[in-house]
Formats: C-alpha cells, structure tokens, sequence
C-alpha cells in the first residue's frame, strides 16, 4: 500500500511541477506579482484581479487543489500502513473534502467580487479574505485532531510502544551487535 | 507614563535579558556532556518543547518583517501564517514519532546523525551537516543584525545612550546571546524559549486589542480603507498575486517540517505520548503570537492610506512605529522584550544545530568521528559561530549586503527543499535512497543559490524556492525508485515498520 501512495505522491509532485512550468510559460500581465503604489512609497497595490488571473486562473485554482491533496496524502504515509483503516481513509477523505470546499468558497468567493463588486465581512475581513484567513487555518484542525485523539490508535499505539521498547532492550544490550 | 515611554521599554528589555544570563547560569549546572548540550538529554515535557518549537518558529522576520510585510503586499503574507495548521500536521505526521525514535536508539544528538543512521551513508550526513551550516551563517547574521539595530532604536531615545553605535550593540546584544547559549546550551537555550514564547503568546494577544481600537470601526473599517484603495491588496492573494501565495503557502507549509531548528526539537521530549499534546498547544503558541503580525500590518497599512500617520520610511519600520503611536508604554515595553525573545529563541536554536554540525558531524563524516571532550569544543565553536555571524552583520551593514543576502538564500526555503524530502519522506518510505537524497539535497541548494546569484526573477510572482522544492520532491523520489536500495541497519527496518 505504501508503494502505491508514494506513487502517487510522485504523480501528484509531478502534476504540480508541470502545473507551475504552464504558469510560468502562461502570458504574463504587468501587475501579475503587484505593482508600486502610485503615492505611497514601499506599498504595491494588485490593480486589475481579473487580468492578473485571466491566463492562470485555472492552473492556479488545480494546483491548489492538488496541493492540498498532496499534504493529506503526506499525513496518510506518516502513518503506519498497519493503522490505515477504512475509517481512517475516509475521515483523512473528509478533511480532504473540507480543505478543498474552503479554497472552493474563498477562491470564487474572490470571482464574484470581482465579477459583481458586491461584497460581505465576516469578522474584520472581506468574506473571500474570512474564508482565506480563518478557513485555511481551521480547515487543517481536522488533522490535528485526529493526531491527538487517535494518537494511541493511528499514530502510536500501545502495541508499537512495547515493539519499540523491546526494540530498545535488544539494542541497547551487551550482547547485541 | 508616557514621559517614561523610553525608559520602560529599556527597563522591560535589560529584565528579559537579565532572565537570559540568570537561565544560563542555572542551566550551566544541569550541562554535564554533549548529549545535555545539544538535546537536553532527551528529558524535556511536553510544555517546554512546545514553547520552544512555536518561538524558534517565529523568528524576529515574523515580529518585524511580517507586519512589514502586510503593509507592503497586503494579505499575500497571511498565507505564511495560515499555512501553521497544516505545516505543523505535517511535521507531526511525518517526523514527530520516528525521529524521537531513531535519536533514542541510536543516541543521536544532531539531525545529520539522523539521516547518517537512515541512509547509512556519511555522504548524507556530510552534504546535511553543510548544508545546515550555511544556512545557520545567513539567518544567524540576520537575526544579530536585526537584533542589533532594535536595540540601538530603544537606546539612542534615551539621552544617557542617544550616540550609542551599532557595533557597541551588536557587541552586547550577542554577548547576552552567546553566553547563555554557551554556558546552559539547549537546556538554556529551550527554557529561555519558555519565557520567550509566553511572552510573544501575551504580546500578540495584547496587540490585536491595541489594533482593532486604533479605528473607530475597528478592523473592519481598516480592511474597508485599504479595500478602497486597492482590492486586490485585502483580498485573499494580496497584491503580491495567486501564485506568490499559494508558492508561499507550499513552502512554508510543506518547509516547516523541513528546518533542522525546529524538527531538532521533536527529538528532545522524554515521552513520545506527548507528542499528542505538543502539536495543539505549539499550534496555539504559533497563531497567538502570529495576531501581532496580521493586525500591525492591516492597521498600519490602513493608517498610512486614510493619512492617520505619516508612509514609513521603510516596510519593516512597521511594528516600530505602531508601539509608538498607538501602543501603551508597558505594552511597548512587553513587545519589544517580546522581539528581542523572537530574535534570541531562532538565534540560540541556529547557534545550537550549527555548533552540532562543525564539531559532531562534519568531523564524523569526515574521520569516522567526533571530535575529543565535545562538550568543551562545543562551548568553543559556539563563541566562535556567533563571533563570525556578527562579523558578517556588521561587514553587511556597513560594507557589502551581498554577503548575507546570499547566505540569507539559505533560509527557510532551501531547508524546506534539501531537508523536508530527505527527512520528513525518507523517514516514512523504505524505499528511499542514498543517491535519491544527494540528489535532492543538491538541486536544492543549487536551485536556490542559481536564482539568487543571478538574479532571476520567474513570473507571476513565483520563488525560486517553489521551483527548488517541487524539483527535490520530484528528484529524491524519482531517483530512489530507479536506484538499489541502501543497505539499512536492522533496527532502522524496524523503527520503519512501527
């Protein structure tokens, strides 16, 4: 099973390496990484957003995605093949789920802004820059608590804590090698 | 109070440092050999290794170059913030539990011990040990260079020190450093990191209120200014643009279970049980010092727009002037202290690994082994280490920044892209290789070096970072699956397999 998900951790790195040389060979727009500020010094403004995503928009929002694919499928080979269960799968599928609908909902959250002018706040911050903020940071909680409260199930349970203490007591012995 | 601004926040700053050298000499006595000088004997719970990891974490760049960062690109930097969450998963999934293993069975005490014991190849150990060290030069300068010249913006306020020098302060405040990193070593180094994340975990909470009362509207008027301004700039890629975010998010979030501080310190914790706790209390550490950089930088970027303050001279000048302006004397006083202790926790954290690597690794890949009485070498190259990284401040600050900031290229990106696939996916994947890891450890650096030396800039905002990253992952996994397998030790099979 680890051969396959370090093959696909292999395609995914490779989907995201060809993703970035599209974007680099994309065409590129004057304020693509932002421009100077016409009055204020050290400041640079975004200017036109939809120019600045009209050849990338599409690689941007895959690769994304595919980034944060990438980071459940890094957690999952983190974790001992023996312990993948399918409960585990599938709550690991979830967070996927939830990671992927937070970028869905701040990505064109910030095209109908665009697109529309209309705007809502949520907490302080413009609601595509809330989901950004807020939602980015909440939407890897989920990993974390599957680490804390199934550490002893998923990550290091009892079983592995004797092998590993045994392992010790061989090792470190005078007759080992 | 206010007509004692100047002397608080000196009074609040000599306090903190006075902690430091008081730690040293306590944790002077507990230092017995080199395991003690470099890991702590392996004996540390779960609330110091989480300040510890969280504050080395936060370096000065994110107490002043972050709120820096905010006012020059808007929301572009909060993805290095928000990206904690899932880099700090990361790093606990993939590192956390086998690292701690293989440092107890094998009594490593350095991250290149660790790799040389998962490889079985001193070549690892050797490219992982230089390249740590040339990465530890750049940021040490830097960290020396920043620390000096705050401590030179609080002292010359007073009239007692008004003429005071960089170099006297590039003298004191890496005196103060280097003597309780030499005296006390890791044990010093990760109990000053108690302190000093508390009081960052304070500063930023303290800062988010001063900030949200500095419009009548609070935050949200602040976001509504600078979206009148420009859009794009409060918007979720800032101005810097989708693909330097989303580059940044990769890096930082992916890197940070690549940077040898920080994963050095998952093998220090006497328990692996507490790793369930150290992951969301280091979490909490991260995101509440981290407010201070999002709400400086939205309230300073606001303030210079609506014309409430005059546009800083420079970015990084921030967090500076919004103590002054808007902050209370005491919780100057506070984040300032707090600033030197985000410099000092990355600073001693560098000065440690560094020190490791010349004395322990190197000589080990070199020779077959360390070298003699480590523990005293280790106080000796310590001294020497920071000697030099300050040398490179001062000749930066004076003469030449090219020096640096080369070194400086050597930051937090080209350890993500040499280290993370070497360790983070070496430890996890049996099938990783010898030739696989050179591979990967040398694109990186090369990658990241060619950028900077020539001076590439790729569009769209993307890092050379990014591209070296992407390419290691690619490389170290490629090359190992059409490469034999490395003759591993039994017990390493083992610790693979739980």
């Amino acid at each position: 099973m680890s051969n396959k998900l370090i093959s696909f951790i292999f395609a995914l790195c490779l989907s995201l390496g060809i993703l970035l040389v599209a974007i680099m060979m994309a065409e590129d727009v004057v304020n693509s990484a932002g421009v100077a500020h016409p009055d204020i010094a050290g400041m640079t403004v975004g200017g036109d957003g939809e120019l600045r995503l009209e050849h990338i928009g599409q690689y941007a929002f895959l690769f994304q995605s595919l980034l944060m694919l990438l980071i459940i499928c890094l957690c999952i080979l983190g974790v001992s093949p023996r312990h993948r269960s399918p409960y585990f799968y599938a709550y690991m599928a979830g967070c996927y789920g939830l990671m992927l609908f937070i970028w869905w909902q701040m990505y064109f959250g910030h095209q109908q802004f665009m697109q529309t002018g209309q705007l809502s706040y949520f907490m302080g911050f413009p609601t595509p820059t809330a989901w950004q903020m807020y939602g980015t940071w909440f939407g890897a909680i989920p990993l974390m608590l599957i680490y804390t409260l199934g550490f002893r199930k998923f990550i290091y349970t009892h079983a592995d804590d004797e092998a590993f203490q045994a392992l010790l007591t061989e090792h470190k012995s005078p007759t080992s090698p | 109070m206010e007509a004692y601004r100047q002397e608080i926040i000196l009074g609040a700053v000599f306090l903190y440092m006075a902690f430091c050298i008081v730690t040293g000499i306590w944790a002077m006595r507990r230092t017995k050999n080199s395991s003690d000088f470099f890991m702590a004997g392996r004996s540390l719970g779960p609330i110091v290794v989480s300040l510890a990891l969280f504050s080395s974490t936060l370096s000065g760049f994110g107490f002043v170059g972050g709120p820096g960062l905010v006012y020059s690109i808007g929301v572009s930097s909060f993805w290095m913030v928000v990206i904690s969450s899932s880099g700090y998963a990361i790093g606990f999934f993939l590192v956390a539990k086998r690292i701690r293993m293989i440092a107890e069975l094998r009594d490593c005490i350095s991250l290149p011990d660790i790799v040389a014991a998962r490889y079985n190849s001193e070549a690892v150990r050797f490219l992982m040990a230089v390249t740590i060290v040339l990465g530890v030069m750049g940021y040490l300068a830097t960290q020396i260079l920043a620390m000096a010249v705050v401590m030179q913006a609080i002292l010359s306020g007073t009239q007692m020190f008004a003429e005071i020098s960089l170099v006297s302060c590039v003298v004191i405040s890496s005196a103060v450093l280097i003597f309780y990193c030499v005296t006390g070593g890791i044990i010093a180094s990760v109990y000053t990191d108690v302190v000093q994340g508390s009081i960052m975990i304070v500063a930023g909470g303290l800062i988010l209120i001063t900030a949200t009362a500095v419009f009548d509207g609070g935050m949200q008027e602040a976001t509504s200014i600078i979206l009148a301004n420009d859009s794009e700039a409060i918007m979720p890629f800032g101005s810097a643009g989708i693909m330097a975010s989303l580059g940044w998010f990769f890096v930082f979030g992916l890197g940070l279970a690549g940077q040898p501080h920080l994963i050095t310190k998952m093998m220090m914790n006497k328990d692996m049980a507490d790793n369930r706790t150290i992951f969301p209390m280091s979490l909490f550490g991260y995101v509440m010092a981290a407010l201070l950089w999002i709400s400086i930088g939205v309230v300073m970027r606001a303030a210079a727009i609506d014309g409430v303050i005059d546009p800083l001279q420079a970015p990084d000048d921030a967090a500076s002037v919004f103590l002054s302006l808007f902050a209370n004397p005491l919780l100057a006083g506070v984040v300032f202290a707090g600033l030197f202790a985000a410099i000092m926790s990355t600073s001693d954290a560098f000065l440690n690994i560094g020190t490791a690597a010349i004395i322990h690794d190197i000589p080990k890949a070199i020779n077959g082994k360390s070298v003699e009485n480590e523990l005293f070498w280790a106080r000796v190259v310590t001294v020497l280490l920071a000697a030099v990284a300050a040398s490179f401040a001062l000749y930066s600050y004076y003469l030449d920044a090219t020096l640096v900031a080369l070194l400086g290229a050597f930051g937090w990106a080209t350890f993500a892209a040499s280290i993370f696939p070497v360790v983070a996916i070496g430890l996890n994947w049996k099938g990783a290789t010898v030739p696989g890891a050179i591979t990967a450890i040398i694109s990186a650096l090369v990658i990241n070096f060619s950028v900077q030396l020539a001076g590439i800039s790729i569009p769209y905002g993307i890092s050379g970072g990014l591209v070296a990253f992407i390419t290691s992952l690619i490389l170290f996994i490629g090359v190992s699956a059409v490469t034999k397998k490395p003759n591993i030790g039994a017990d390493i099979e083992q610790v693979l397999d739980i």
